[in-house]
């Protein structure tokens, strides 16, 4: 585990001319990273440390962006502000900080992070033109950190590769893997069946086995009664006499 | 006449045994299945409303079935016993009937365990869990019964979503409607809470830090449950079934041997 840091608070630092360095923002490696309309990216920590006293922002871009932006912007103008990007400009600045919160750290230290369009209370405030408001389509963007010094650029780091957001997918209609029948359905099915069948069998075979059924001539000499005249006594009232 | 007697004495005997046998495992057979349906784990509301909830009433049949085999059984004990031909076909008749209806109890819960696919959880969930708005009353209960349900289940086994807090990112959702991505990238039951039920650290739970969300899924904690209750009710039943049968077997040849 790892605990995080995620303040990010700015000053202005000063430097003469503008220098271009090789770091290159990154995702951190969190859950998070990418969502719908934010993502993550880990703190330029140790990278400016040449720059004491100058300011660092973020410069959020689309492709043409990329190629519009000019590192002479400065943070207040509305030309990059987050309210109109990306339908009127094509790139915004944002989540501004003094130096001092990207000192360098002891190498095993936590990471930090910084949440790009966590702030959605000044998302359509046009008064905060560098709101850090969630991000308006799945992108691809592409960030760069820019150091200024009294509104003047010193430092910029490299583009970052393209960052693309998730875009959310229709809910699943189907079943999906694991349905259909299991062989433990089938097998308790099946012998029951055949046990229920053999069960009636063996009563209608019990009923029929006694005289109930009908058929009843298993015993063929169970039909008739024969009457014996044993003693030849034909005539009971001669002896009588 | 003495072999003939020491048989009809071991039949005698073997029957009485097999009703016993019959009676407790009726008794056990409805225990069971009360047990199932006082729900111990809360799950039914998700079953009510995928209108998938037949395990219950396979349940629901195996506690009658149970009672019913207890007082058959003490009708086969008296009537082998007095070796009653009327009383020993009322018992195999009604048994007959008794034998259908767990049969029927057996057939359906196997059959309805095979439904509860992760799909068919995930589906509900996206499709319920928070719905801000209800087309009737029935849908509203069903979606109070689910957001209840899922809520219970993420706080109580530490756990979010189906597979994990990736499917509210992945899916649309009656969720996301009223609850916008940066705020609430997964639902606030996601995130590790403390003794006062608030998360312990927001901002780590949103970033999705480890240790302040809950990374695993919920589909275990629930499959686990109704998978033991639908084999406990199906491969029960068959087992009693099968005994059933012989013991019924058995009172039919007896039935027919004894003489008026």
């Amino acid at each position: 585990m790892r605990p995080l840091l995620l303040l990010l608070l700015l000053l202005l630092a000063t430097a003469h001319g503008l220098d271009k360095l090789s770091y290159r923002p990154r995702l951190a490696d969190l859950e998070g990273r990418v969502t719908g309309s934010t993502f993550v990216l880990e703190q330029p920590r140790c990278i400016f440390d040449k720059y004491n006293t100058a300011e660092i922002w973020l410069v959020v871009a689309t492709r043409a962006g990329m190629g519009d932006f000019n590192d002479s912007a400065q943070p207040g103008m509305p030309e990059w502000s987050f309210q109109r990007f990306p339908a009127n400009t094509s790139a915004y600045l944002t989540l501004g900080a003094m130096q001092y919160h990207y000192r360098c750290l002891e190498p095993n230290r936590e990471l930090t992070v910084l949440r790009v369009g966590s702030e959605t209370s000044c998302a359509d405030n046009a008064s905060v033109p560098n709101c850090n408001g969630p991000l308006p389509s799945p992108g691809p963007y592409w960030v760069k950190f820019l150091a200024l010094n009294d509104s003047e650029s010193i430092a910029t780091t490299q583009w970052s590769g393209p960052i693309t957001l998730r875009t959310a997918r229709a809910i699943p209609s189907s079943p999906g893997t694991g349905s259909g029948r299991s062989g433990a359905m089938i097998a308790i099915t099946a012998i029951l069946s055949v046990l229920l069948a053999i069960l009636l069998a063996a009563f209608l075979a019990m009923l029929c086995s006694s005289e109930a059924c009908g058929v009843g001539s298993f015993r063929p000499d169970s039909a008739s009664i024969h009457r014996y005249n044993t003693h030849h006594v034909y005539d009971q009232s001669a002896a009588r006499l | 006449m003495a072999k003939t007697d020491n048989g009809i004495r071991i039949c005698q005997g073997l029957l009485i045994l097999g009703n016993v046998v019959i009676g407790m495992c009726g008794i056990a057979l409805t225990a069971e299945c009360i047990f199932f349906v006082s729900d111990p784990h809360g799950l039914y509301p998700l079953l009510e409303a995928t209108e998938n909830d037949d395990i219950y009433a396979a349940a629901w049949i195996g506690i009658f079935v149970g009672f019913a085999l207890l007082a058959l059984s003490i009708l086969g004990i008296v009537g082998v016993m007095k070796s009653n031909k009327t009383l020993l076909l009322v018992y195999i008749i009604l048994m007959l009937i008794t034998y259908a209806f767990e049969m029927a109890s057996c057939i359906t819960a196997a059959t309805h365990r095979d439904f509860l696919t992760p799909n068919l959880f995930l589906k509900q969930m996206l499709e319920r869990y928070l719905k801000s708005d209800a087309d009737n009353n029935n849908d509203k209960w069903m979606t109070e019964g689910v957001t209840k349900t899922w809520n219970n289940l993420m706080l109580q086994n530490q756990c979010c979503g189906v597979h994990g807090p990736s499917d509210w990112q992945e899916y649309t959702s009656a969720f996301r409607v009223t609850h916008n991505d940066a705020d609430y990238p997964w639902p606030r039951n996601c995130c590790v809470m403390d003794n006062r039920g608030e998360p312990i650290n927001l901002d780590g739970c949103k970033l999705g830090v480890p240790g302040f969300y809950n990374s695993n899924g919920c589909y275990d904690a629930i499959s686990g449950p109704l998978n033991r209750q639908a084999w406990g009710v199906a491969w029960f039943g068959f087992a009693i079934l099968c005994w059933t049968f012989c013991v019924l077997l058995g009172t039919m040849f007896y039935w027919s041997r004894i003489a008026y």
